[in-house]
């Protein structure tokens, strides 16, 4: 029977194909322009329905902010690894990693952006020798504490300015723990191999290294992010809002709660201080919690670092972090606020 | 993902940028004005990354001038196999090698330039939290033109802070779209903010009575009194209207902020 013997050769022909992609890459535009707008006219009563456009609309919007910052962090991370030399790093970073790792939290600071940029940083921090410790500690605390998103924290708690405060010193204590905790726990093999950050070569163009390393970085995160933004707007569109009431009574429970609201929302760091502002039933504690967690642990950065360090080193480390974070505030937020 | 579909990529990617922020007004659906300017850089960021990689394809070809890959398929071939052999092609190789989710980011910039959703309106207004408005202690006497064009949030402000009642027995005129409130004889007059992006939403209503609920998102103009229900300038005060006139106008530009009406009523 013919038609027996004509699937495996036509599998033979896909490989083939698969192999020399690029003869049928006009195609595969042409496919990628065609087929999406045929699959949304044919769903396309479907996705019209107020909920699905709801979906679309917080998905692109998720999306849409976080790509400049994203750019930004992704340029940064190609400028470190074309540019800066491993031994500026080993030259400002103590050399005890167990010393590196407060340092490296307090350099936090200097990157203003949101959540996304401080990924790809991260990772070519590692790339350039800096002890995973002390680049973890950095990527928990530069989202949090960097001075653009203390002062939206500051405008939009005008009456206790105390919750920029509360909320530098629990990010801060989180970022080092966390730190602390990997040099202690952690395991090399968590992590994915870094071989992309190498660094400059001599005898290469320091900027074609930094463009194809951003590009690179750029395209790798970029999806990742949809991911997450596509988990995030599904909680956003799915959970009601009105669920909050019933959680806002009990004092521990309003922190967990607000705490697992903050991984679902996926809010963006300097959007959440506005938010958390606006969750009027809670106490401060659980508000603390929800703008500690939410620059260190939520359904987009768990996609953005299952992306970059892998799976196993992901889920780990998020569920390590929200557990301290969520710790951290409620003791910080006992005493100060 | 091969390097032409990442130029095609970044440069579909960046033209959405660009189209919804430089060419339309579309970006604000989803994010604040202020995100603008960053977007625009963004989008011409991509498109430049585009270039530089398309032109610096076309400058590797080793040993053959520009007009070969003109030829396509098997010079591509040809460089690829050389990529992976020439150890200074050691990055270009290693960046040809995209991850597939990648794919993904074509979902977005696909969506902005040919199929953006609309901004959210009152599905989201029905199920999102109510704002919280300001607390204010002092309030400034009311002008006395009527109606009294004001914002959502200063009617409701007035309504549940304002102890001096100023605005008892005023006609306001406020704008905002309809969220429809399913079997009953009110609808609620509402507005959706964000903070950052629409991800952040937050709604303030006002409750209309007295004029049958239009379509669901229609955007109108309303006059009308405060609808009494609890002690006026406590928090038991309802922020509701007993609606008097109503009249269908454009949505805004910028929708997600809590505006006064446009001076176009007569």
């Amino acid at each position: 029977m013919q038609t027996t013997v004509e699937p495996p050769r036509a599998a033979a022909e896909a490989e083939v194909t698969a192999a020399g992609w690029p003869r049928y890459w006009p195609l595969l535009l042409l496919g990628a322009a065609v087929v999406p707008g045929l699959l949304l006219f044919s769903v396309g009563r479907w996705m019209d329905s107020p909920a699905v456009q709801a979906w679309r609309t917080v998905c692109l919007a998720i999306t849409t902010q976080a790509l400049p910052f994203l750019l930004l962090g992704t340029a940064l991370s190609g400028a470190i690894n074309a540019f800066v030399p491993a031994r500026v790093f080993t030259k400002v970073l103590p050399k005890r990693a167990a010393f590196a790792v407060p340092v490296a939290g307090m350099a936090g600071v200097v990157l203003p952006g949101c959540e996304c940029a401080s990924v790809p940083v991260a990772n070519s921090l590692i790339g350039r020798g800096v002890t995973p410790a002390a680049a973890f500690a950095f990527l928990l605390s530069a989202p949090a504490i960097n001075p653009v998103v203390l002062t939206a924290t500051a405008v939009a708690f005008p009456a206790s300015p105390v919750m920029v405060l509360a909320r530098l010193l629990a990010s801060l204590a989180t970022a080092v723990v966390m730190g602390w905790l990997w040099l202690w726990l952690g395991r090399e093999e968590w992590l994915r191999p870094v071989a992309r950050h190498t660094g400059h070569r001599p005898g290469h163009s320091r900027f074609t290294e930094f463009r194809t390393g951003f590009q690179h970085d750029f395209l790798h995160a970029g999806g990742f992010l949809v991911v997450g933004a596509m988990a995030a707007a599904t909680f956003n569109v799915a959970v009601p809002r009105s669920v909050l009431d019933t959680f806002a009574g009990s004092p521990w429970l309003s922190v967990l709660f607000l705490a697992a609201l903050a991984i679902i929302l996926a809010v963006c760091s300097e959007a959440d201080a506005f938010v958390a502002s606006s969750l009027t039933g809670f106490s401060p504690t659980a508000r603390l919690a929800f703008m500690v967690v939410g620059p260190m642990v939520d359904l987009k950065l768990i996609a953005l670092q299952a992306g970059t360090f892998g799976r196993a080193f992901a889920v780990r480390f998020s569920a390590a972090t929200t557990v301290v974070a969520v710790l951290s505030s409620a003791l910080i937020g006992a005493v100060l606020l | 993902m091969r390097r032409p579909l990442q130029v095609t990529l970044l440069v579909l990617s960046g033209l959405g940028l660009l189209h919804a922020s430089l060419f339309t007004d579309l970006c604000l659906r989803y994010v604040k004005p202020s995100m603008r300017p960053m977007l625009v850089v963004s989008g011409f960021l991509l498109i430049l990354l585009g270039i530089a990689e398309a032109w610096s394809r076309s400058r590797q070809t080793p040993g053959v001038d520009d007009h070969h890959t003109g030829q396509g398929h098997i010079g591509e071939n040809h460089i690829d196999q050389h990529h992976t052999e020439l150890p200074e092609e050691h990055t270009g190789h290693n960046h040809s090698k995209v991850p597939r989710v990648a794919w993904l980011l074509f979902l977005p910039a696909l969506s902005l330039l040919f199929y953006a959703p609309p901004a959210l309106g009152a599905y989201t207004a029905s199920r999102a939290a109510t704002k919280a408005v300001p607390v204010q202690d002092a309030f400034d006497p009311l002008p006395a033109t009527s109606p009294l064009p004001i914002t959502l949030t200063d009617f409701t402000t007035r309504v549940q802070q304002d102890r001096k009642r100023a605005i008892k027995g005023r006609t306001v005129q406020l704008t905002g779209f309809v969220t429809p409130d399913k079997g009953s004889t009110y609808w609620d007059l509402t507005r959706i903010m964000i903070s950052c992006c629409a991800a952040d939403a937050q709604s303030i209503k006002v409750r209309v009575y007295g004029i049958p609920a239009l379509a669901a998102n229609t955007w109108v103009t309303i006059t009308g009194t405060w609808h009494a229900s609890g002690t006026l300038g406590t928090s038991s005060a309802r922020a509701a209207l007993n609606g008097v006139t109503v009249e269908k106008v454009a949505k805004p530009v910028n929708a997600y902020q809590d505006a006064l009406p446009f001076a176009t009523s007569r």
